[in-house]
């Protein structure tokens, strides 16, 4: 009896653990190729912060930060107010400035459950001694807009995505 | 004190800055050293350079899933951007050649990061910014107005670069400094106003666009990278960085930056799309940035450091000077006022050091109880009681008057004395320039061609603030007037710090002219040449005297007249075999035996040979000619051994001399004289003149040399003074 209990619930088991499986496969990360192209401005470099907005429109997660000196950090002030009070470790998704005219293409992870599922991605910038912008770029994640092009309104002039 | 529109300009400015300016000087010395740290990281491609862009692309193209930017940078560093093969986006040095990764992005280092926040901006952002760049402004009309008071100071452009007199040594070394930092901070200074000026967007802009036609982009022929043209013909040497196209749309293309240009590439065919030259303004820029930071030379680097370290010596040296000239003209505090005092001295001098020599003659008067007034020329009015006018004036530029003289000849003509005054006149300057106290003469002259103005001295003229020829005009004047003034020679600073002993090795018998030849050994090893000074304080006497080195066989020899009431020469004359006298070395390579020299002719007078003795027994190569003034032929014997030891044994030497108290009275100018052509030849083709002796004897045989060059050479003296072929060490 006890044989043909593991036998029949072995099924079960293994359904368990495809589902589980499943799951981890619903979360699974997808990386994709990001350019932001700048407008022709003069003046330093800019510091652009991308952020995983959630549908509630709070900041989820820090994408990618453009920009690597932490001092100047609190000049992208809404994103400072989310990151500043925890610091997470930023190191390895940060790059070098963008100074105008120039281009930085970066990688960057999105969960695929955020896509289509009302999540935004912004792109703020700040330029020492100039404005700021809290939401240069920003759109909704879809499947659409994921391989697209978006005009910017700030110091960027568009930015395009295309998964890897 | 009056100053020079120019110095006032340049002490205002400095004043204005220099806090500022030392805190950019000290960051840029910090600053100095990351381009050099940089360099020294073994990641620059060197001689590698010449390998072109498509070889790279290829080599990397094996090595990684995909790449996004290649660049060069200033210390010819090349780094790619790119995304490796498990999906990871990195950016790392390269080797060109094999593609490989050979090491991490240099990180700014938190010290740096400091500095060069401060340095551009003190951490004021926008405003800060402004002020430097203002500040970088202020230090180029410095560097600007400092070259016109060396322009004034050497009197004429052509002499830019000739002999600086050596008054002090902040005088001296702020000019020989400035001199040589002059084109290095020009650069600095004008290049950190660019830079400025570029962040505040004040240029005029560059943004030429590419002009790309989107609708006709072909993708046929398709060609590999390595068969693109373009990526065949640019080298790394002259590229800056290649960003790869985003995506396979045939909007996306490679672009290109060169040295010189920015090139869009069609990814498919390897055509060029568009090419913008780059404006100048831009070429500009970047020249601005690699000047100013030195980015990319090691060599460019340590001379912006060591521009930065002599900014901070112009400003401690430039505000001692300021603060010496204040102080030496404050303390014309007078004891009586100009209406109750008989003697009156005036003082014109640029510099202030003309105050020193008129402030010591000052003061003897006073200690006589004399009533003097001592002022500047310029505030020059009338004297109710004056009986002696006393002038000291020193001469500025091309025999112009000192600033705070300029307006004392017109105020001479206002002021008409009302009784008949006594005056004399010294000049005070110096014989490396041509228009040695021309102004004195100007005032000597004015002063005669009116009848109540009374001369009664000679008008006298001082070379390089000389306190021996200073005390003899005193004396003279002393004679003239019936006053026995005594001159306090002022005290010499640091009494020599590293006193060395010396034994007494022989000691001749004082000759019919009190003169002796003692021979020292020194107890420690020194090094010193013939020409060099023995300096020796007597005991109980803060003055100090020195003595002319001849250096014969490792030994000192001097030559000393024994003067009734010499102290030092008194104690000299009793020294006797194995003595121990306690004395230092002065160097003195202005007087040194210039072995450049084609042919060398040298003059003394009296114990003035010492030191020429010591070159015609050391010397083996040159031809030398010793003229030398003495008495009468006993004063000859004292010297005559070395010297005739000396010609026999180098064959270098010849010996002339000249004796003033026999029938034919000659002095050693007389002989100099007859021997014009060859003195005119042997200064022409590069040969030297030494001049050791007495003042008196200095100024007369400068003034038959000066002649005789005038006349055969047709160049003044000072013109071969400033090559360094006059030497003199007159006392």
């Amino acid at each position: 009896m006890k044989k043909s209990l593991i036998f029949k619930t072995f099924p079960i088991f293994i359904f368990a653990i495809f589902a589980l499986f499943g799951f981890t496969n619903i979360s699974e990360k997808n990386t994709y190729k990001c350019m932001i192209q700048m407008t022709n401005y003069t003046g330093e470099g800019a510091y652009i912060v991308i952020s995983l907005i959630n549908p509630e429109g709070n900041y989820e997660k820090t994408l990618f930060v453009q920009g690597d000196d932490e001092e100047w950090y609190h000049d992208i002030i809404n994103w400072w107010k989310f990151y500043g009070k925890k610091r997470l470790n930023i190191d390895a998704i940060t790059g070098a400035t963008v100074s105008g005219g120039g281009r930085t293409i970066s990688i960057i992870e999105i969960e695929a459950n955020k896509i289509d599922t009302g999540y935004k991605i912004r792109f703020e910038s700040a330029v020492e001694d100039q404005e700021y912008y809290i939401k240069d770029v920003e759109f909704d994640l879809t499947s659409q807009t994921v391989k697209s092009k978006v005009e910017g309104t700030g110091f960027i002039r568009y930015v395009r995505m295309m998964p890897q | 004190m009056t100053i020079s529109i120019w110095r006032y300009s340049h002490l205002a400015l400095a004043i204005s800055s220099f806090i500022f300016i030392i805190i950019a000087s000290i960051t840029g010395i910090i600053l100095a050293f990351e381009p050099i740290s940089n360099q020294l990281q073994p990641y620059s491609i060197g001689s590698s350079n010449n390998i072109t862009l498509a070889q790279t692309i290829i080599v990397l193209q094996e090595h990684y899933e995909e790449i996004i930017s290649i660049e060069v940078d200033n210390n010819d560093f090349v780094s790619a951007s790119v995304i490796t093969n498990d999906g990871k986006n990195e950016t790392f040095y390269i080797n060109p050649l094999t593609g490989e990764k050979i090491g991490e992005i240099i990180e700014k280092a938190p010290i740096f990061k400091f500095a060069t926040n401060l340095h551009r901006s003190l951490f004021l952002k926008s405003a800060g910014r402004f002020f430097v760049g203002l500040i970088s402004f202020i230090l180029f009309l410095i560097a600007i107005t400092g070259i016109l008071l060396i322009i004034k100071r050497q009197q004429g452009i052509h002499r830019f670069f000739s002999k600086i007199v050596k008054e002090n040594f902040e005088q001296y070394y702020h000019i020989i400094v400035g001199r040589l930092t002059l084109i290095p901070i020009l650069i600095v200074a004008f290049t950190g106003v660019y830079l400025s000026l570029e962040k505040f967007s004040l240029l005029p802009s560059h943004t030429a666009e590419h002009q790309i036609d989107y609708e006709n982009i072909k993708t046929t022929p398709k060609k590999q990278i390595k068969d693109f043209i373009i990526f065949n013909q640019v080298t790394l040497k002259n590229l800056r960085a290649v960003e790869f196209p985003f995506s396979d749309d045939p909007e996306d293309y490679f672009n290109v930056k060169l040295s010189n240009k920015e090139l869009i590439i069609n990814q498919f065919t390897g055509q060029i799309l568009s090419t913008i030259e780059y404006p100048f303004v831009k070429l500009a820029s970047h020249w601005s940035l690699i000047l100013h930071t030195g980015q990319g030379s090691i060599l460019w680097s340590i001379i912006l450091g060591i521009v930065c370290c002599s900014i901070l010596f112009f400003i401690y040296s430039g505000f001692l000077m300021t603060l010496k000239r204040r102080k030496k003209s404050s303390i014309l505090k007078n004891v009586y006022s100009k209406d109750k005092s008989e003697y009156i001295i005036l003082v014109g001098s640029e510099t202030g050091n003309t105050f020193d020599l008129a402030k010591i003659f000052y003061n003897s008067l006073l200690d006589l109880n004399k009533t003097v007034f001592i002022s500047e020329l310029n505030k020059y009015s009338s004297y109710k009681k004056a009986k002696h006018l006393i002038i000291f004036a020193a001469t500025y530029g091309k025999g112009e008057p000192p600033s705070n003289a300029k307006n004392f000849i017109t105020l001479l003509k206002k002021n008409i004395p009302t009784k008949e005054i006594s005056y004399a006149v010294v000049g005070f300057g110096s014989l490396a320039y041509p228009d040695f106290c021309k102004y004195a003469i100007d005032i000597d002259k004015t002063l005669q061609s009116n009848m109540l103005f009374k001369s009664i001295l000679d008008l006298h003229k001082i070379n390089n603030q000389s306190f021996e020829a200073f005390k003899n005009w005193s004396l003279q004047w002393s004679k003239n007037t019936g006053i026995p003034i005594q001159l306090k020679e002022p005290p010499k600073k640091n009494k020599s710090k590293k006193e060395s002993s010396f034994s007494v090795e022989s000691r001749s018998l004082l000759n019919t002219d009190d003169t002796f030849l003692i021979r020292l050994r020194s107890e420690n090893k020194i090094s010193f040449m013939s020409g060099d000074l023995l300096s020796f304080y007597p005991e109980n006497d803060p003055i100090e005297r020195l003595y002319s080195i001849g250096k014969i066989d490792g030994d000192i020899l001097l030559s000393v007249k024994k003067h009734e009431f010499g102290v030092c020469s008194t104690y000299f004359s009793k020294l006797n075999k194995n003595d121990i006298i306690k004395a230092s070395i002065k160097r003195n390579p202005d007087f040194n035996f210039p072995v450049w020299a084609t042919e060398v002719i040298m003059i003394a007078n009296g114990t003035g040979i010492a030191p020429f003795l010591g070159m015609i027994n050391t010397n083996k190569k040159i031809k030398s000619h010793l003229f030398w003034g003495g008495r009468n032929e006993e004063s000859i014997e004292l010297y005559h051994e070395i010297i005739q030891n000396s010609i026999k044994k180098n064959g270098t030497a010849y010996f002339y001399p000249a004796y003033s108290r026999v029938q034919e009275k000659i002095y050693v100018q007389h002989l100099l004289k007859r021997n014009s052509s060859f003195i005119a030849k042997t200064l022409d083709k590069k040969g030297a003149i030494l001049i050791c002796g007495s003042v008196a004897m200095q100024k007369e045989v400068i003034a038959i040399i000066d002649q005789i060059c005038q006349k055969i050479n047709h160049k003044p003296l000072s013109y071969y003074q400033n090559k360094g072929q006059l030497k003199m060490d007159c006392y």
